[in-house]
């Protein structure tokens, strides 16, 4: 059998979540993690450490105490500006070796899966990904993951007791961040480690963001028909509200309400959102097919006989008209609260 | 200049929809159950043939898995790759995500030199995405994941990849060789080319490699060499939607609305 | 404009591969245009699909206009009027089947054929989810030496919501007319149509082929369909299965029922019916009789004719794979078709094909149309069931 590159016996009862900076801040996934992992670890009473990588970083240290890091390993380096993942690899490795935490947990976003992939692989060790659950046995000391397949339709509980770390990642949105606690302290573990150009392996030469329309990679879909007789101003308010993308059935585009790059369905766009909202939408085939692999759908119809309501989670038998102001009230108001 | 070499990985997934779970074995049962190429891989075969479609290239297949999957992957020569190389034992069964990307980087490199490794995304029964990273890493290469599109500078010996991000895109150039994943959905795949159906169903010679033909040690193939252990599998509930009505005034429904979007994005 | 003032360029290659894909059928015509004029096209936009210069373009070996080539409803209104019988539609098809080989194809369509080779359907749903919607109505599995007929629902019938009704209304019909009936479940193979219409001729031998082999391994007799276009491959398009191997549109095989007294409807519907004859029924098979003796059996139901009909039907715009491409709007024959409906004062336009039902109610949405409805001949059949039939078991 594959040893890890240290045996469960050498490891710390620590559990170390990679803390991935996005804009500036922490990407949603890694407080949720580390507010999961407080949970888990404070049971437990081991130490939850967020490992954090940048250049001129360290400020953010802070806001990991709040969210429940008792360390946090730092790793501020001037080429580690951009995210890399063989330069990632190559000082997490290092950082890894001296901490030895007995879990890994990182979010399954495009960066923390790369990775995850490749430290899995250089430490010997399993891999969980995109799990929907985890759990810590205490006893052992043995994290269970629970991973979904098949499009949801199994679930299995993976575990790897006999190896180090117990790596993890965890999807954006599948736990829940706790409030911060502000005057929370911790412990800044300043690392020194030996990086150089040749260990950065690519290069972005371009980044877009914000330009052009992508309807199969938006969390959220608002859709229209014709139902809403052409009104897609409030859809888009809504669609800001919960960072959603707009879309239509056939009619409206037809009609010139909206651009025809934002038609779904057989002849348009096919998406896979986390929920597709549907206003003012009967159901015909054709549109269905473009939002059958959405997770939820939400419809909202004045005909209780739409057959939308067949392909639907959620049913409100209602004017779109009517709750759509109602809803970006009730939305704005919970921004608001937030924010507050 | 020589052909480019393009390793493309590719495996073969039940249809999800008719996958069941045995609850004693804690096994899949893949019995009678449809199968057809993992989606994504489909993806990455069209990238590398557009590559070929512009410059002079020979792709390879490579998967690992069951005799049946011989036939099954021989599309991939009717839709215009030249080789397949199918790594079947029973030694291989039961990899996790680190014997898995050890067994194939192994079988790369047995098949030898190589310019482009390209992957799907992810697979549509694990869905882990983690073969690409994994892969790149046994071979000491570098990787860009998510890619949806692809030109190659044989010359300068640069790949240059479209990789997108959340809202928009990045352009990556990293040097050849390099393991590339695709994005699920970033192409089209071409259909069969008839005027290759004969050759690739038919004559087409396919590499058939157990684990005595490729240089692998033993406690890294296979279940032996897999750290993960299942420790319980089930099947979820089936995925009918809910058809549930929510009634009450506007305010009200917009609230329920409001409190189920919470529980889904948050 | 006028294409033969452009320089042509001829290329040898293309033209021999033309000819053969094509078979020469396009060597008798000598330009009249006639097939310009008939073509629907016409009617929707100011310039029309030019057939003949298409046509033109077959002959010399240059692929003309490949849009155009794609726009073909293979309606076959252009093949009525053409004086020298050529079979216009099958060339298009040929080079469609071109434009293949040389991938340039719309967006879209790979995956129609992906879809039957993986799913044995073009519309990208599970083939384990086919009989999803006969759920409860306990069908028998075909057996040829017990069934009268083997009944084929076709993909659309078994995965379209909207064409579900027909299928289920089909079967209410069977049993109250006490027809033995067997179906294939989830075995039933895709007839191919939608890549034959696509022009992929060599994947379509592929389909028919493994269909044949189906067929003839339960030793299939007479087989009834949903859909004419199912209809319309089996009878013109497939290769000898057997002898007494014998497709039939459902339109015909109810007629046959209630010409023999097997079938009574007694429930009255009173209401102006006008019927769009399918192009696949009306013209292309000529079947104009047995839909309309179905709706004359309604009781006090007005069947009104539109002037274009039987054979000189208007397409709704859905066949020749055109369900898999976009019409932009202002260019959707159904529109014309509804128009045609509204103007003779109908209450209901009955169809009897599950493409023609999508593209009518399409328009009707789009145009707002509110006193009309689309239904299709054998939902129409089963609201004038009488009460002892309609209250038949049909679940369980």
């Amino acid at each position: 059998m594959v040893a890890s590159l240290y045996a469960p016996s050498e490891a710390k009862k620590a559990l170390w979540v990679f803390l991935e900076i996005e804009g500036g801040d922490f990407a949603g996934v890694s407080i949720e993690l580390l507010s999961k992992g407080r949970d888990l670890a404070g049971k437990a009473g081991w130490t939850v450490c967020g490992l954090l990588l940048g250049n001129d970083v360290s400020d953010l240290a802070n806001q990991a105490y709040s969210y429940g890091a008792d360390e946090v390993w730092l790793i501020d380096h001037p080429l580690l500006g951009e995210f890399d993942v063989c330069g990632y690899s190559h000082v997490t490795m290092q950082a890894i070796k001296v901490g030895k935490p007995s879990v890994f947990l990182l979010g399954a976003t495009p960066n923390g899966r790369d990775l995850a992939g490749r430290l899995a692989v250089r430490l010997r060790t399993g891999l969980n990904a995109d799990c929907t659950d985890l759990i810590l046995d205490e006893d052992r000391g043995v994290l269970i993951s629970e991973v979904t397949g098949f499009g949801g339709g199994v679930i299995a509980l993976l575990e790897s007791a006999e190896h180090c770390p117990q790596m993890s990642t965890v999807r954006p949105g599948v736990f829940v961040a706790n409030e911060p606690e502000d005057n929370r302290q911790g412990e800044l573990v300043n690392m020194k480690v030996k990086l150089k150009k040749a260990d950065i392996r690519s290069t972005v030469v371009e980044r877009h963001v914000g330009e052009g329309v992508d309807l199969t990679q938006a969390p959220v879909l608002i859709c229209g028909g014709r139902g809403i007789d052409g009104d897609f101003e409030i859809l888009r308010e809504l669609a800001a509200l919960v960072d959603g993308e707009v879309g239509a059935t056939r009619p409206p585009v037809d009609e010139g309400h909206i651009e025809r790059e934002r038609q779904v369905g057989q002849t348009g766009v096919v998406c896979r959102p986390k929920v597709a909202l549907n206003f003012g939408i009967s159901g015909a085939f054709h549109f269905i097919v473009g939002i059958q692999d959405a997770e939820t759908i939400i419809a909202i119809n004045t005909d209780p006989e739409a057959p939308i309501f067949e392909h639907a989670d959620y049913c409100i038998v209602e004017n779109a008209h009517k709750i759509l102001p109602e809803l970006i009230k009730v939305l704005r108001r919970e921004r608001e609260s937030i924010h507050a | 200049m020589p052909d480019l070499e393009i390793v493309v990985c590719m495996k073969v997934v039940p249809k999800s929809e008719e996958v069941r779970v045995d609850t004693e074995t804690l096994l899949l049962e893949r019995t009678g159950v449809r199968s057809e190429i993992n989606p994504p891989d489909m993806n990455a075969l069209e990238m590398a043939l557009t590559l070929k479609d512009d410059q002079p290239a020979r792709i390879s297949i490579l998967s690992m898995g069951p005799p049946f999957f011989e036939p099954v992957l021989r599309v991939g020569l009717a839709m215009g790759a030249e080789r397949f190389f199918l790594m079947s034992d029973r030694e291989f069964a039961g990899a996790d995500t680190l014997a898995t990307t050890y067994t194939l980087a192994q079988g790369i490199g047995k098949i030898g030199k190589f310019d482009l490794i390209l992957c799907g995304e992810e697979s549509a029964d694990g869905a882990t995405g983690q073969v690409p990273p994994g892969l790149a890493e046994w071979l000491d290469l570098p990787q860009v994941t998510l890619a949806t599109e692809l030109s190659v500078d044989q010359k300068k010996r640069i790949a240059r990849v479209r990789r997108e991000i959340k809202g928009g895109y990045e352009i990556h150039e990293v040097k050849l060789p390099t393991v590339i994943s695709v994005k699920t959905a970033s192409n089209e795949p071409r259909f069969i080319d008839f005027h290759r159906k004969l050759w690739a169903f038919e004559e087409a010679e396919v590499v058939i490699w157990s684990h005595a033909d490729v240089d692998v040690e033993h406690g890294y193939i296979g279940l032996t060499g897999s750290p993960t252990v299942v420790a319980g599998l089930r099947e979820a509930e089936v995925r009918e939607r809910r058809k549930e009505f929510l009634r009450g005034s506007p305010e009200e429904v917009a609230k329920e609305i409001a409190k189920r979007l919470r529980g889904i994005l948050n | 404009m006028t294409v033969d003032q452009r320089p042509i360029e001829i290329d040898d290659a293309l033209w021999e591969e033309l000819i053969e894909i094509t078979d020469g059928k396009a060597a008798p015509c000598f330009q009249c245009g006639v097939c310009t004029a008939a073509c629907p096209w016409g009617l929707v936009r100011g310039d029309p699909l030019s057939v003949r210069s298409i046509m033109r373009g077959a002959q010399l070996g240059f692929l003309e206009a490949q849009e155009a080539i794609w726009l073909c409803t293979a309606c076959g209104q252009c093949e009525i009027y053409c004086p020298r019988e050529v079979p216009i539609v099958d060339v298009f098809q040929g080079l469609r089947q071109l434009l293949w080989e040389r991938r340039k194809t719309p967006a879209g369509l790979t995956t129609v054929l992906w879809s039957v080779y993986w799913n044995n359907n073009p519309l990208s749903q599970p083939p384990s989810q086919r009989m999803g919607w006969a759920e409860g109505l306990d069908l028998q599995a075909y057996d040829s030496s017990k069934h009268e007929i083997l009944m084929y629902f076709g993909c659309t019938a078994s995965y379209d919501s909207r064409a579900q009704s027909v299928a289920r209304a089909i079967v209410q019909l069977l049993r109250a007319a006490d027809v033995s009936f067997g179906t294939l479940g989830e075995e039933e193979p895709c007839c191919g149509e939608a890549v034959l219409r696509l022009g992929h001729s060599p994947y379509f031998q592929d389909v028919a082929q493994h269909a044949t082999d189906i067929f003839e391994k339960i030793k299939v007799g007479k087989l009834v369909t949903v859909s004419p276009h199912c209809f319309d491959v089996f009878k013109n398009h497939y290769p000898h299965i057997n002898e007494s191997f014998k497709p039939i549109h459902y339109t015909e095989y109810i007629a046959g029922l209630i010409e023999g007294n097997r079938l009574i409807l007694e429930g009255s519907l009173s209401s102006k019916i006008t019927y769009h004859d399918p192009c696949l029924l009306g013209r292309v098979n000529e079947s104009t009789h047995y839909p309309r003796v179905i709706l004359e059996t309604v009781p006090d139901a007005r069947v009104i004719e539109m002037p274009q009909s039987g054979p000189d039907t208007l397409c709704c715009g859905g066949g020749g794979g055109r369900m898999w491409m976009e019409t932009p709007p202002g260019e959707r024959f159904s529109d014309l078709r509804i128009q045609e409906a509204l103007d003779v004062d109908a209450d209901i336009i009955a169809t009897a094909c599950p493409l023609c039902i999508s593209c009518l109610e399409d328009s009707i949405g789009s145009m707002g149309v509110t006193k009309l409805k689309v239904h299709d001949i054998a939902e129409i059949a089963q609201m004038a069931l009488g009460e002892v039939s309609k209250n038949d078991p049909v679940e369980e």
